[in-house]
């Protein structure tokens, strides 16, 4: 390759490894929601996954963002990748890019701060994930040609399904669901611990 | 579950003290409980001891003296209480003050007989506390057994115009979670009393979304006195850095007993019948057990406590009996505290059962040395995870049964025990949350 074209050929290659990243994230979001587990892996642990590989997802985004602008064989503005539908190439495609990042910018930047944030404006924002990862996806189909035939093609429907059946799963999950007083017992009752006439006690007073 | 007040209502013309009543020595305990004990106070016996409520005739002007006194929160958390209040009275609009007397450690009694014994003490100091913050709604959140003297004691307090502000009595449930203050803000607001994320704090957004101050009904007490008597005959007790005195709720072999004890006490003159104890529980069931031979050089005070990574908390003192097994002991109230998670935050859900299980092992005999290791870890990992500390607290009481009963934890994994006494010392209620009704 030669060196008018190597951005060219990272911003493709990170943006098809950002959108894998982007299906793990959504998955391990969706697992962090119903309390799941990857096999040995303490829960904690899969909520540390999900949050470091949103991590490392922007950080592709950010390389992939970068060098589509420094690229010279198309013109995009550095702003289009922020405001939707600026680019005058591809304008409906890069646009969506730029929505699904600028989705993104806000969940990050609302989890950073969580901690001082409203839960309840926190988990609005973090359910836009479900509108982002939609937006992004029809952005790498819809602006590449090499994700429209062959093993990538391949490569993006595996994506889809795999997100589509966790939000299934999450759906059927969230539907039997043990009511919240419930919980516990529940659990307790898993481990051997049933409910608290067991032992004689002794009441208070 | 609200109750119409029986009468109290807004009755501005008492502004000044009644008068009359003689300035307690300083030094002279009880200044809470009547000084008979047994006989509760009625609103008569309550003016001639105190007089009436001191007034101070606007928001705010009350602050600076708690602020001097130096008062603290005795719900267990021991959180200034000039700074939750000086944060509700900056506030504008409407503002809702809550005395929080749903005590929901078994082990403790010192609210629920604190109520019973003087509740015009704890009254006036809801009704000093809201005229000192400018509230516009008062409630006192207690528990079934007391809000019958209660209303007596409102409707006696209407008849002598005490009261500038009426008071809505709301019953919590008998649930561990239910006075933590964002919980009790839920449960006022007809939901279940389960605790939320903060921020915002209470005394933000609480009740409705207005400016909420909790207090602990002995801290309104107190804080009555102080009103009355002025920072400086408050600071006669207890040490510099925690002045006045406090309730304590004290478990011995022979009995159970609330008293009042000058912060900063030596522990040994609290238990005079603590000869043949084991081990110390310190702070109720979200706190710390204390090895015997420590419990000779400290006080009841925070700053000599937590040297041993104990705290006063809401002045639970348990004394184990030597014939008693503490892993047991401990392993029924992990049960306990595992049972009365909310639910809610995966840690405090997933853990303390966990927990509990591994507690249970570590009672039974011929363990293996995992189980510890295990116990410790989770312990860890459950730590600053949840909404409330509810894991946190349970995580330090396991902690120090590790520590402190470490020679009982190895005479059981050679299946052994020492107790030779099966009947449970920790108080426990035999009723596990089942249902979303248990909640509210």
């Amino acid at each position: 390759m030669s060196g008018s074209t190597v951005f060219w050929y990272a911003s493709r290659a990170t943006g098809i490894v950002a959108l894998l990243l982007l299906t793990a994230v959504l998955v391990l979001g969706i697992l962090v929601n119903r309390q799941g587990r990857l096999p040995g892996l303490p829960r904690f642990a899969v909520t540390s996954l999900h949050r470091n590989m949103s991590l490392l997802a922007v950080a592709f985004i950010a390389v992939h963002v970068l060098t589509a602008v420094l690229d010279t064989f198309v013109s995009i503005p550095i702003l289009s990748s922020v405001i939707p539908f600026d680019s005058g190439y591809e304008r409906l495609w890069l646009g969506l890019g730029a929505i699904s990042f600028d989705l993104m910018l806000a969940m990050i930047i609302t989890s950073l701060v969580r901690g001082r944030l409203n839960r309840t404006l926190w988990r609005a924002i973090h359910l836009l994930a479900y509108l982002t990862w939609p937006v992004a996806f029809a952005h790498s189909i819809g602006s590449s040609k090499d994700l429209q035939h062959g093993w990538l093609l391949d490569l993006s429907i595996a994506c889809a399904l795999i997100v589509v059946a966790a939000v299934i799963w999450r759906l059927a999950s969230a539907a039997r669901q043990l009511p919240r007083a419930a919980r516990v017992a529940a659990l307790l009752r898993q481990h051997g611990l049933h409910g608290s006439r067991q032992a004689p006690e002794r009441i208070s007073r | 579950m609200t109750m119409a007040p029986a009468k109290g209502t807004v009755n501005e013309t008492v502004n000044q003290a009644t008068g009359g009543a003689a300035r307690p020595s300083a030094s002279g305990l009880p200044r809470l409980l009547p000084p008979i004990p047994g006989v509760p106070e009625d609103v008569r016996t309550h003016l001639a001891r105190y007089g009436g409520p001191p007034y101070r005739g606007g928001p705010g002007l009350l602050i600076g003296s708690v602020e001097q006194a130096g008062l603290t929160g005795r719900g267990g958390a021991a959180f200034p209480v000039h700074r939750k209040m000086a944060i509700v009275a900056q506030a504008r609009g409407r503002k809702v003050i809550v005395a929080n007397g749903a005590e929901s450690e078994p082990a403790s009694h010192k609210d629920a007989l604190l109520l019973r014994a003087a509740p015009n003490l704890v009254l006036d100091g809801l009704q000093l506390a809201a005229e000192a913050v400018g509230a516009s709604e008062a409630y006192l959140y207690v528990h079934p057994g007391v809000s019958h003297e209660i209303m007596r004691a409102l409707a006696q307090r209407y008849a002598a115009g005490l009261d500038w502000l009426e008071v809505t009595v709301f019953e919590a449930p008998a649930r561990f979670l239910a006075g933590q203050e964002s919980a009790l803000v839920n449960r006022l607001g007809g939901g279940p009393a389960v605790p939320t994320f903060v921020p915002p704090r209470v005394t933000e957004r609480g009740l409705g979304g207005a400016p909420t101050l909790v207090q602990n009904v002995e801290t309104l007490a107190h804080l009555a006195l102080i009103a009355r008597y002025g920072p400086r005959w408050f600071r006669a007790v207890g040490t510099a850095d925690e002045p006045g005195s406090m309730l304590a709720t004290v478990h011995t072999t022979s009995n159970t007993q609330v008293v009042e004890a000058e912060i900063g006490a030596p522990l040994r003159t609290l238990m005079p019948a603590m000869q043949n104890a084991q081990a110390v529980l310190i702070g109720g069931y979200h706190g710390t057990w204390l090895p015997i031979d420590a419990i000779d050089a400290l006080t009841l005070d925070n700053k000599a406590l937590n040297e041993h990574g104990a705290a006063v908390g809401a002045g639970v003192i348990a004394a184990l009996p030597a014939d008693r097994c503490g892993l047991a002991e401990a392993a029924r109230v992990v049960r306990y505290l595992a049972a009365e998670s909310a639910g809610q935050c995966g840690p405090c859900l997933n853990g303390l059962p966990r927990i509990a299980a591994a507690m249970a092992v570590l009672a039974g005999s011929g363990h293996h040395s995992q189980v510890r290791k295990d116990l410790e870890r989770w312990s860890g990992l459950v730590t600053g995870r949840g909404a409330c500390n509810h894991p946190d607290g349970t995580a330090r009481f396991v902690r120090s049964t590790l520590t402190v009963f470490a020679p009982e934890i190895a005479l059981h994994a050679r299946g052994h025990c020492s107790a030779t006494n099966r009947t449970p010392f920790l108080p426990l209620p035999d009723r596990m949350p089942l249902t979303e009704d248990d909640w509210i």
